[in-house]
């Protein structure tokens, strides 16, 4: 196995991590879009609370993709900026309104007015279109078309992108953020909340979203046949199983949200994000850019990436502590050393509680 | 708009807005963690105001920081993929590096800012360690990494292709502990400043003379102290660095025109590229020579010695550089005038209008200041992007709609700007929260308003 290979799949981890993050991010802003009539108020809070604490570390990931691409696959990335130049544009004013959005409406004193009810729609905006773009992007990747046999990227050469296929995915990725967000929401109106209405509310949300994402995926899936066709046979030649699981883990997600169990609903949503995109990385191996980037010609030096692949231990010796702590001290229930006394007693009162739910489910 | 043009715009202009929001990230959360620190130890509750209020301020730039990286990110690509070809491929581990402090940057700012209920006060102290530790460390790399730009080191290129590639070399290139110490100093003058400069405000036009307000002069004024004079030594040494290994950029810094022993400083003065001659300057005689090499009669390299298309723009980098020096004489004088009578009048503070005015505008200049600093490293490079290997003109992206972008995206700065100076006006204008102690710590209690918003 190359180097290139494993830092490969170092990326698309990082991929799968942002698409769970970021995508229930996005997501959230989905959401806040239809946060209307006498409910929205509390919407909005629970959103800004879920959201609040982790947003920035999420989006890291996105960086973190991008950044590991450059460094790993150096040529394929320079011409990937040139092909897609348009859509990127797009999604990086997402991005940065979206990050910005959400600072200035959490941050704005009077929630009420026109400053927060102004960022509050750049923020629902920008959480559509993003995902949106960036999931036409994978989609022209995917597809094969997005550079010509000569190898030469043309930034004004959208046809990969505007074609059914392309546009699917990228309606897909819209529901699919949506999908997970609804899901991380319902866990959070449940346990920490408490609020039966809102609970109520997105888990109808959604399995509405889980169908909808559903349909598109079959739709995507018969589209490639004629549409990404070097897709479609990498993916008929070596990841049927692995779309076998991913159907059954979306039929059991819903399933679990049916009979109530969210947090098994959520773990099973992650991994279903994580095998469709596992799915997408198997077929279209061993392409960077189908038909021309491969991971063994457009990969830098195995020196290089070798020291970038001990850079990426050694930051993760420090991270991934790290984070582990972040996400302790603000979501989940185990005990971790710093909490303030009364905190403590808060999160023993709330365990025995949720032992019995996790028995249930 | 040329394309080319409008790419190095966008570029330019986007690094000049991101680059006020890094160095308070660099420098803003060393003053938390002090002030923190001082509560924790002194009981005081004024400094837990302090930190407080600082905090929430942090939030705001710190995003905005981020969203401006995201953008700078992509634009690297966006704008400029033969670049980043070439970098990618040599100095990829820096900015790699570079990511992961930002991540835990962001973890812990997360922790520190949204934690305060939840984790102990000492825990939450410790919190802000990791956040000034990386923010300095993401510095460092990200200026490494222009370093290289400066003085590539670290790899060969035969026939057309990159090879042998060393990115350790690369990133202990010639330049990098010139370039990232003067830059880490930066951020400790600017932020220092910076938050004096709105005690100073403060104090100035609302008459406010409260203990807070003082406390936070005071600390303002103590990093900007220690910071400005290293700043300036530290910046000797960059230019004596520039003299051997940058020659053209030091060149058009000092308009040498001429090669010629016995060298003066030319300051001020306006240069006519026309005639490639400056006038009205003010000539310090043989000043260039002796700082450059100690010695009045050494030859220093002038511009004649290199082809006419690789110059820099001497009328763009020597007021660049002027601009910068003259700034950090100033700083350093206001800030030495200002202990000087802090210590004469046996710690009081100096309260003269005069003196807070002068602290008052030490703090946008000093932000100009780095900009300038910023203008010099860049526009000196020019032609190259890759210093002798990459020109700008090649590294630049064959997209379309490249002055459509720039339009865009200035914009977007515009909107952030105005939305960022009304939020913080309003943190500002906020009453203080209340602090007491308590036997768990602190206990502060935010005005109601605050409780709404967040
Ligand atoms: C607070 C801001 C500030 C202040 C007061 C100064 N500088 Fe500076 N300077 C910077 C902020 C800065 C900077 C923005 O941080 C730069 C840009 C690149 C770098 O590494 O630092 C810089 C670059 C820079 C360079 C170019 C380095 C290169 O291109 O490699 C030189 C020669 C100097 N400085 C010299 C000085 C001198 C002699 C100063 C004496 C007063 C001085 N600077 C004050
Ligand atoms: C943060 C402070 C910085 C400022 C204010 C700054 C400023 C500028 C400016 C004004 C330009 C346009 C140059 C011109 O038109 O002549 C430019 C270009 C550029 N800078 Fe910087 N720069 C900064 C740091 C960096 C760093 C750390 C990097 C490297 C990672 C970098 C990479 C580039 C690149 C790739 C270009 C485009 C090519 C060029 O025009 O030379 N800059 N920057
Ligand atoms: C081409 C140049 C640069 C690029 C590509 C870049 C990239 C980025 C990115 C992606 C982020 C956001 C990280 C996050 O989401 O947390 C960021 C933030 C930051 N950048 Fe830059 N940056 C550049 C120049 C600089 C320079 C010259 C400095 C030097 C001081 C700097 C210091 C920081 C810091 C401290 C942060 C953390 C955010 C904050 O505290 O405001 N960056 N940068």
């Amino acid at each position: 196995m190359s180097i290139a290979f494993v830092a490969l799949i170092i990326l698309w981890w990082a991929l799968m991590v942002y698409a769970v993050l970021g995508g229930a991010d996005f997501g959230a802003g989905v959401w806040d879009l239809f946060a209307l009539g006498r409910n929205a108020e509390k919407q909005h809070d629970l959103i800004n609370h879920a959201l609040g604490p982790v947003w920035e570390a999420n989006h890291v990931w996105l960086i973190f993709l991008i950044v590991g691409l450059f460094s790993v696959f150096p040529t394929a990335f320079s011409v990937l900026s040139i092909a897609l130049f348009l859509p990127f544009s797009i999604v990086l004013i997402g991005v940065v309104l979206r990050g910005a959005a959400f600072v200035f409406r959490y941050y704005a004193v009077d929630t009420e007015g026109f400053f927060a009810h102004s960022w509050s729609r750049v923020f629902s905006a920008t959480s559509l279109i993003t995902p949106f773009f960036l999931g036409i992007s994978a989609a022209a990747v995917a597809s094969g078309q997005l550079i010509n046999s000569s190898g030469i990227p043309d930034a004004t050469d959208v046809s990969s992108m505007t074609t059914p296929f392309a546009l699917v995915i990228g309606l897909m990725s819209i529901v699919l953020c949506a999908t997970i967000a609804a899901i991380y929401l319902v866990v959070e109106a449940h346990d920490t909340e408490k609020d039966e209405h809102l609970t109520a509310s997105y888990r109808l949300r959604a399995i509405i979203a889980g169908a909808v994402t559903a349909v598109l995926g079959a739709l995507g899936l018969a589209l490639s046949i004629s549409e990404a066709p070097m897709l479609w046979q990498g993916m008929v030649a070596r990841a049927i199983p692995l779309i076998v699981v991913t159907m059954v883990l979306g039929l059991a997600t819903a399933v679990s949200l049916f009979f109530n169990h969210y947090r098994l609903a959520r773990i099973l949503i992650i991994l279903e994000t994580v095998f469709m995109l596992a799915t997408w990385g198997l077929s279209q191996y061993p392409y960077i850019v189908p038909p021309r980037f491969t991971i063994a010609n457009s990969a830098n030096e195995s020196s290089v990436i070798q020291a970038l692949v001990i850079g990426i231990i050694v930051g993760l010796v420090f991270l991934l502590p790290s984070l582990y702590y972040l996400f302790s001290v603000f979501k989940l229930p185990y005990p971790v050393p710093g909490l303030k006394r009364r905190e403590v007693e808060k999160q023993q009162q709330r365990r025995p509680g949720q032992k019995q739910e996790s028995a249930l489910s | 708009m040329e394309d080319l043009l409008a790419a190095r715009a966008q570029m330019g202009t986007s690094l000049a807005f991101h680059i006020i929001f890094s160095a308070l990230g660099v420098g803003v959360p060393l003053l938390l963690c002090i002030a923190e620190g001082l509560a924790l130890k002194t009981k005081n509750p004024v400094w837990m105001m302090l930190t407080r209020r600082w905090a929430r301020a942090t939030a705001i730039l710190f995003a905005i920081g981020a969203v401006s990286g995201t953008i700078l990110s992509f634009e690297l690509g966006l704008l400029w993929p033969t670049y980043i070809k070439f970098a990618g491929a040599v100095v990829g581990l820096p900015f790699m590096l570079e990511g992961f402090a930002f991540f835990l940057e962001a973890i812990f700012l997360g922790l520190y800012l949204y934690g305060w209920d939840r984790l102990s006060s000492r825990a939450h102290w410790l919190c802000s360690f990791p956040i000034w530790i990386s923010g300095l460390a993401s510095s460092w790399f990200i200026v490494s990494v222009n370093s290289w730009m400066n003085t590539p080191a670290g790899f060969q290129v035969r026939h057309g292709q990159i090879v042998g590639i060393n990115p350790w070399q690369a990133i202990f290139n010639p330049s990098t502990p010139y370039e990232t110490v003067h830059m880490a100093l930066a951020c400790y003058v600017v932020s220092g400043f910076a938050v004096a400069a709105v005690y100073a405000f403060g104090m100035l036009f609302r008459g406010r003379r409260a203990e807070y307000y003082r406390k936070g002069l005071l600390l303002g004024m103590l990093m900007a102290l220690i910071a400005i004079p290293l700043q300036i030594v530290s910046g000797d040494f960059n230019a004596r660095f520039l003299a051997n290994y940058q020659p053209a950029k030091f060149a058009a810094m000092e308009v040498v025109y001429h090669t010629q022993s016995g060298a003066p400083i030319l300051v001020g003065g306006l240069v006519d590229t026309k005639t490639d001659t400056i006038r009205y300057a003010i000539e310090i005689p043989k000043g260039l020579s002796l700082l450059a090499y100690w010695n009045p009669d050494a030859t220093v390299k002038g511009l004649d010695q290199i082809p006419r298309v690789n110059w820099p723009d001497p009328a763009l980098v020597h007021p660049s550089f002027d601009g910068m020096v003259s700034i950090g004489f100033f700083c350093l004088f206001i800030a030495v005038i200002f202990w000087g009578l802090y210590l004469l009048r046996k710690r009081q503070l100096p309260m003269q209008r005069l003196m807070l005015l002068g602290v008052f505008v030490a703090g946008p200049l000093s932000f100009i200041a780095m900009e300038l600093g910023w203008m010099v490293t860049e526009f000196g490079r020019q032609p190259w992007v890759i210093y002798n290997y990459l020109r700008t003109a090649d590294a630049v992206t064959t997209a379309p709609f490249l002055n459509i972008s720039f339009f865009v995206f200035s914009l977007i700065y515009v909107l952030l700007a105005v939305a960022l100076v009304w939020l913080l006006q309003k943190v500002v204008h906020r009453p203080l929260p209340q602090v007491t102690l308590s036997e768990d710590g602190y206990e502060v209690q935010e005005p109601v308003i605050e409780k709404v918003g967040a």
